[in-house]
């Protein structure tokens, strides 16, 4: 493989904004019909009322609450890895870390949809906001709901200033190479990026401070998801370990869920050079890391469960493995901490086809954990009466469907119309003789 | 164009458009200016009138809103139910707003049914009979449901100027085995009541007197006033049936016979008895047939025939010997009649004995139901219709087609072509289907009339409502019909006021007002007199068990709690609300005992083909420990194939399956049957029923305690913080504790509203939802969303089994707990969930934007989230209690306590300018329960009832370790074991 140089990045980084191919179009085309899709759902339920999904009493969170934590946690590892290894000074994480980002901003739009979906009255979601009006009403600010509300919208807007930041220079080279109605818009993009010294000695300084700043986001916003459950009495929820358990399984998810978008990326982009295999590596090693702590986190609920001696406790965890959801369960223990540890071995983590099985099993484990924390613990609580089960009907499943095409449809967009890879940060490492490779 | 030229077309275009607006304004929602002096726009208007759902005759007061009711409540003054109403009472409203209730009357002509007007229907009629009385005597016949005795004469009069005989009564639960047996016994064939009361050990053996046996709301109280707790001790109940229905389920003990075997029991009892020397005063030739029948009933062989321990025949016998004031019930539904007629005897005989007096029975007030004629006599009277030139046939109110087993022998009668039919009704019935004429009627809410529901009370009806249809009362047409100008009273109301023996119109009016005439002078007494003759106890040897027929099962249709015959399966809230055992909405299915599930094969919810000699039946299978193994129940009232949307192609009908026969001896029916064939047919149903476990999973929910020690505090009570030993925190400032509490009390001004539930008065009747249902306005869901777990019931009956002992069935009401600490509150991003200043969980609809987190988040799950917007064909609608806001989809509801009726509270107190009383404020469940298990207060205020009570060692809160704080009390069941070493009832000092 050739070596990089700052010519051959730029040209394999800009070779991916050439004009698509008509497969391309068809495949946003087939993603938009999937929004469409997922849009007629969501109007036809608003018209007709939230009954027209599975949920029930005792199941009042169906699979909309299940995607909304699901997509967090595939937001958390965009900023993980440009925000932390950033500081961590973890040089493998610049070929990755914008398109990680992009799927961060992505994420969080679509998670941040699933409130919406999900409530009864949407049309007065407004009495959410503090804004003091005749209603003489305030928002509850106990309520996890509120510091959901808070948590989400401070990590989009703070990850997509982060993202916004670090592509001004690809945005000003992009600009550079460009003609006609793209050289303009790509200047207005830009804001005027000429590169001198003392615009360089800002952008370095503020994407410092942006990752600073982001770090603790990663951490705190999916804590705060986590307490939407920790905070309530239910059985399976209320437990002081949620906050390091939800965000250890969002990285794991996030990283998982990279491996996904990057290996295609890779491979339709010719970025072989760029995101090389042990890049690859890296995040399969960390996710090796992150499945260890989830799989500690369901030994341990599981032990306190027992330790506990309280029947209520024990029973939902015995019901969570030998119940009416038990195979959700398995899929869950399974995909998301045994499946990680075969990573442990090199020839399976170098190989490109057991990297991107493996990450899919992984995303498939990660959105049954949400499914079984979320659904098994009220379907199943204190009231033996009351107990009862839940399976999505066709019009969640739509909407679901849809949020994935959403999700795809931004991405596709995105890598076609702005450059996946930071072509600064590959050239940083260049002149730094951090090479990634070593 | 030009500028004239647009301001021609627009100038035409607004008078146009103004002159279109007109149309709608001609609407007007009231037109009250001249309202009657009785209504007020917003204030309630209470008439007193008597329930007419079924026999009993229980006194109702109809809450009247802007001219319609809204509300039924029993009348507190009513001697019968004394303000308890049982859960087809309350349903009676969707009787007159039912949406396929008929307007006008229909005639069949070409096929099909044609509206006429209400005076061509009359016209038709007094042609009809005009003609049939001129062409011979007895062309008309009319029968009827039972009714009181003033149209009753009417009937009499109006047939009698027809030149034909009075009318047939015919109810389908006549009770005619009981009739027959005190005929046989006691030289009458009445029904008197009984002063259960009175009794310290009660034995039934089967009678359902707690769902729809002669007064299920007067039984139900007075089984309580006699099993509840007094001093230390309560009464003993025990039932011996081969099916657990809700009043054994209530009994202290249930002994699950061999079906057909009641008899055996009985008999071997009064064999014990009479080796112990009692029933002397029996006469010589009974004594000598009794011994002589008794001879071969040993112990062993009762036990072996019945199918019942001997232990337990031992407890029974030794308990009914050295009572004071023993009362034994007999049969009860479900019992082939030659069982039920030797039950009777014997049961008759065994009360002779134990007590010659009979003083626990009070034949001077019996019930009106006895009245009705014999099923025999049904019988006899559509055959005659056949073979005799009858030429009109008049039905009231009956649906004979439906619940009698011979319906296609009296689809032959009745399409006959020479014979005219009429029947008054207001639904599409199956009988009605099969009328030549269809004429509607007042129905009991909307017309004057009285009933005697017993001998000594006499209760009046009285229009409550405005009229929704141009619907005659019955008297009135037929008084018109048959005397056209020379009628004998102006019109139907001073006929009732004749008969009543009522001179002035103050007199008149006190009746009406009260609701009738209770304190009637007892007639001339009546002396129960034995027969001296044989009792035809012969032939009264039971099957041995050995030479079982057929498939071996045996199925036994039993009235059902909701729809009584049948006649309740039209209304949606009987519907929505579950059978109490079961948990089943909207489906009706046979309970089958576990063991024989196993040894079929069979499935929960497997579609079975039961087949007798008589017909067959595709019914889903529940599996259910309240059974004897070899019986299969089917309650009645489902399965119309017509009778409106909500009972239409609803349930099945087990009726097909019995034979159309009489017992000759006391005309009574029989509602048992022996399958021919059974067979799974290779199809699930999934069963609306609303439990997630039937068992507790030992949780702290459903308590019981024994009773030697109930008045001891509970051993776990303490100071700690696990399930068993939390302390009882009441949701007032002495609730909290430093130690538990991170957050100070809530600051209650004066108020503190709370609940006490005493679940050894509770008996799972289910009156309290259905009350519920109409005080608030709860939706009904339907089949289809129970199915997927959608029920928006804001009070529910939790029926819990015992896992050790699945015959032991406790009752707990479950509503919202109105906790202190609540959790629905905190995590409710608008402040939907809002604690009150008088501590209530207030629900603010229009806040809530259905996150539905409060309902995750309730450990009870007692919220109720409007999933879509709820069906209510009109006329329901008129029924919506405007007290109370209608909830749209997409917010969260539920138990309010009666919000509306804490408000009126408030009002009524203010006016007199003083603090609300204990006992102002009766939230609906609260007023309807038969047996005073519920009861709403305050308790801020240390000497309300709720407070006290709360003293009670027994009291204990669900789930109270989460340090929710309910305000819901509960009262733990008392249970005692009834073996032969622990004896303990009135007047019988406790060992030890």
């Amino acid at each position: 493989m050739a070596e990089l140089t700052c010519d051959s990045i730029d040209n394999t980084v800009l070779d991916t904004l050439q004009p698509p191919s008509r497969f391309y179009w068809l495949l946003i085309a087939f993603l938009f019909m999937g929004v469409l899709l997922g849009a007629g759902c969501w109007l036809y339920q608003i018209v007709t009322g939230i009954g027209v999904g599975g949920q029930n009493n005792p199941v009042h969170w169906g699979i909309y609450l299940v995607n909304f934590v699901f997509w967090v946690g595939i937001a958390h590892s965009g900023t993980l890895i440009s925000a932390i290894l950033h500081l961590f000074r973890a040089g493998w994480r610049n070929p990755i870390a914008r398109a990680a980002e992009t799927m961060t901003i992505f994420a969080v739009c679509v998670a941040g949809l699933f409130p919406f979906i999900h409530l009864g009255r949407v049309w007065v979601v407004f009495y959410m906001l503090p804004i003091p009006t005749q209603r003489t009403l305030w928002p509850n600010f106990t309520s996890p709901l509120m510091f959901d509300v808070v948590a989400i919208s401070t990590y989009l807007m703070v990850s997509a200033a982060f993202w916004y930041t670090g592509m001004l220079p690809d945005l000003a080279t992009v600009r550079d190479r460009a003609s006609g109605t793209r050289k303009k818009i790509f200047q207005v993009l830009s804001l005027g990026w000429t590169g001198t010294h003392e615009q360089w000695r800002h952008y370095a300084r503020g994407y410092l401070f942006f990752a600073s700043l982001a770090t603790p986001l990663v951490i705190s916003v999916h804590s705060v998801v986590s307490w939407d459950f920790a905070l309530g009495v239910v059985p399976g929820w209320h437990t002081t370990i949620f906050a390091p358990y939800f965000v250890a399984g969002a990285i794991h998810s996030g990283l998982a869920m990279v491996l996904t978008l990057m290996i295609p990326l890779r491979k339709i982009f010719k970025y072989e050079a760029i995101i090389t295999v042990s890049v690859l590596e890296n995040v399969a090693k960390t996710i090796v890391f992150t499945g260890i702590i989830v799989g500690f986190a369901y030994g341990t609920e599981l032990f306190i469960a027992w330790y506990s001696h309280n029947v209520v406790e024990m029973e939902t965890f015995r019901w969570r493995i030998f119940g009416d959801y038990s195979l959700e369960y398995w899929i869950m223990v399974i995909c998301n901490t045994l499946i990680p540890l075969l990573f442990l071995f090199q020839k399976i983590r170098t190989r490109i086809p057991w990297l991107f099985g493996l990450s899919l099993l992984i995303n498939v484990g990660m959105w049954y954990e949400r499914f079984v924390i979320i659904i098994g613990s009220v379907a199943h609580d204190f009231v033996p009466y009351t107990w009862g089960l839940y399976r999505p009907s066709l019009i969640e499943l739509g909407i679901m469907f849809g949020s994935f095409c959403l999700f795809f449809f931004l991405f596709v967009l995105f890598v076609k119309h702005l450059p996946s890879v930071s072509m600064t940060e590959m050239k940083e490492t260049l002149f730094a003789g951090d090479h990634h490779d070593q | 164009m030009n500028r004239r030229r647009f301001l021609k077309i627009s100038g035409i275009g607004s008078i146009a458009v103004a002159a279109g607006c007109t149309a709608e304004a001609e609407k007007t929602l009231f037109s009250l200016i001249h309202a009657p002096d009785d209504m007020v726009t917003g204030k309630a208007g209470w008439y007193a009138s008597t329930c007419r759902e079924c026999p009993a005759g229980c006194g109702i007061l109809a809450k009247n809103r802007e001219g319609r009711v809204i509300k039924l409540e029993g009348n507190p003054a009513h001697p019968i139910n004394q303000g308890a109403l049982c859960m087809r009472g309350q349903a009676a409203l969707q009787g007159i707003y039912n949406p396929d209730r008929l307007q006008t009357p229909l005639i069949r002509e070409s096929g099909g049914w044609h509206p006429v007007s209400f005076a061509r229907a009359a016209e038709l009629i007094i042609q009809k009979a005009r003609a049939a009385g001129q062409n011979g005597p007895n062309r008309v016949r009319l029968i009827s449901e039972v009714v009181g005795d003033t149209l009753s004469r009417v009937f009499q009069d109006v047939l009698q100027q027809w030149k034909s005989d009075g009318p047939l009564l015919f109810e389908p639960h006549a009770f005619e085995s009981l009739k027959a047996a005190h005929d046989m016994v006691f030289g009458a064939p009445v029904l008197p009541s009984y002063h259960m009361d009175q009794a310290d050990i009660l034995v039934g053996f089967g009678a359902d007197f707690l769902e729809t046996w002669l007064s299920p709301v007067e039984y139900a109280r007075k089984f309580k006033a006699m099993h509840a707790l007094h001093n230390g001790r309560k009464g003993v109940f025990i039932q011996i049936s081969p099916f657990q229905s809700l009043t054994a389920a209530n009994a202290d003990h249930w002994m699950a016979c061999r079906p057909g075997s009641e008899a055996t029991v009985v008999f071997g009892l009064i064999r014990k008895l009479h080796s112990s020397g009692r029933g002397a005063e029996i006469p010589g030739p009974i004594q000598n047939q009794i011994s002589r029948i008794c001879d071969t009933l040993t112990r062993s062989e009762v036990c072996r025939r019945a199918g019942i321990r001997k232990a337990d025949f031992d407890m029974l016998s030794n308990r009914i010997i050295d009572a004071e004031s023993p009362l034994i019930l007999g049969s009860g539904p479900g019992m082939d009649s030659r069982t039920a007629m030797h039950t009777d005897i014997g049961v008759s005989l065994l009360n002779l004995i134990l007590d010659p007096a009979l003083p626990r029975h009070d034949f001077q007030n019996r019930h009106r139901i006895e009245c009705a004629a014999r099923r025999s006599d049904v019988s006899a009277f559509f055959e005659a219709i056949d073979s005799e030139p009858v030429e009109l046939l008049l039905l009231h109110n009956t649906n004979p087609v439906f619940t009698l087993p011979s319906a296609h022998r009296l689809t032959e009668i009745i399409s006959r072509e020479s014979l005219f039919v009429v029947s008054f009704t207001n639904f599409m019935d199956e009988t009605a289907e099969l009328a030549d004429l269809i004429c509607p009627i007042q129905l009991p809410l909307e017309t004057w009339d009285a009933y005697e529901g017993k001998t000594r009370v006499t209760g009046t009806l009285q229009p409550a409502m405005g009229r929704l249809t141009d619907a005659p009362a019955i008297g009135d047409l037929l008084l018109r019909c048959a005397f056209s100008d020379q009628q004998p009273v102006s019109d139907y109301k001073s006929h009732v006021a004749g008969q009543l023996n009522i001179q002035s119109p103050a007199d008149w009016v006190n009746a009406v007002q009260a609701g009738g005439i209770f304190n009637q002078s007892e007639g001339p007494p009546f002396n129960p007199g034995l027969s001296v003759g044989e009792l035809p106890l012969d032939r009264m040897m039971p099957d041995s068990p050995d030479d079982r027929p057929g498939a071996g099962l045996i199925v036994m249709a039993v009235p059902s709690l909701r729809f009584y015959d049948g006649r309740g399966a039209n209304k949606p809230w009987l519907n929505e609300t579950p059978d109490p055992l079961t948990l089943i909405c909207w489906q009706s299915v046979a309970q089958v005992h576990p063991q024989t599930m196993a040894a079929r094969g069979w499935k929960q919810g497997d579609v079975i083909l039961f087949q007798s000699d008589f017909g067959t039946i595709k019914v889903p299978v529940f599996e259910w420990p309240g059974i004897h193994p070899d019986a299969v129940a089917m309650t009645l009232g489902q399965g119309h194939t017509g009778y409106g949307r909500y009972a239409q192609n609803q349930g099945q009908n087990p009726l097909t399956l019995l034979a159309p026969g009489q017992n000759p001896l006391t005309g009574g029916p029989s509602y048992q049957v022996p399958l021919s064939e059974v067979r799974a047919l290779g199809q699930n149903e999934s069963l609306a029923h609303l439990d997630g476990s039937r068992t507790q999973h030992g949780r702290a929910i459903a308590l019981t305690c024994d009773i030697q020690t109930c008045h001891l505090p509970s051993p776990d009570s303490g100071q700690g913080l696990g399930m068993w030993d939390f302390p009882l925190t009441l949701p007032i400032p002495e609730g909290y504790d430093i130690r538990r509490d991170i957050y100070p009390s809530h600051p209650h001004a004066d108020y503190r509203w709370g609940m006490v539930v005493d679940l050894d008065r509770c008996i799972g009747c289910g009156a309290c939802t259905v009350a519920c249902y109409a005080e608030n306005n709860i939706g009904v869901v339907g089949e289809k969303q129970i199915l997927a777990g959608r029920e928006m019931a804001w009070l529910r009956i939790e029926r819990y089994l015992d896992p050790d002992d699945m015959q032991k069935i406790i009752f707990l009401p479950m509503m919202c707990q109105h906790c202190d600490n609540a959790p629905c509150e905190s995590v409710c991003p608008v402040y939907a969930p809002h604690h009150g200043r008088e501590g209530l969980n207030n629900q603010i609809y229009n806040r809530c934007i259905g996150t539905r987190f409060c309902a995750q988040n309730c450990p009870y799950k007692v919220r109720r989230f409007n999933w879509l917007e709820w069906d209510r064909p009109k006329p329901l609608p008129l029924q919506l209690n405007p007290d109370v806001t209608v909830r749209s989809a997409g917010v969260m509801e539920k138990c309010s306590f009666c919000i509306q009726r804490i408000k009126d509270g408030h009002d009524h107190a203010k006016n007199e300018n003083r603090l609300i009383r204990d006992g102002d404020i009766t939230p609906a469940c609260v007023q309807t329960c038969p047996t005073h298990a519920l009861v709403f207060g305050n308790f801020m205020d240390p000497e309300s009832r709720v407070r006290r009570l709360a003293d009670d060692p027994r009291a204990y809160q669900v789930l109270g370790y989460l340090n929710t704080k309910p305000a819901v009390i509960y009262l733990k069941k008392i249970v005692q074991t009834l073996d032969n070493a622990i004896v303990s009832w009135p007047g019988r000092p406790l060992p030890g």
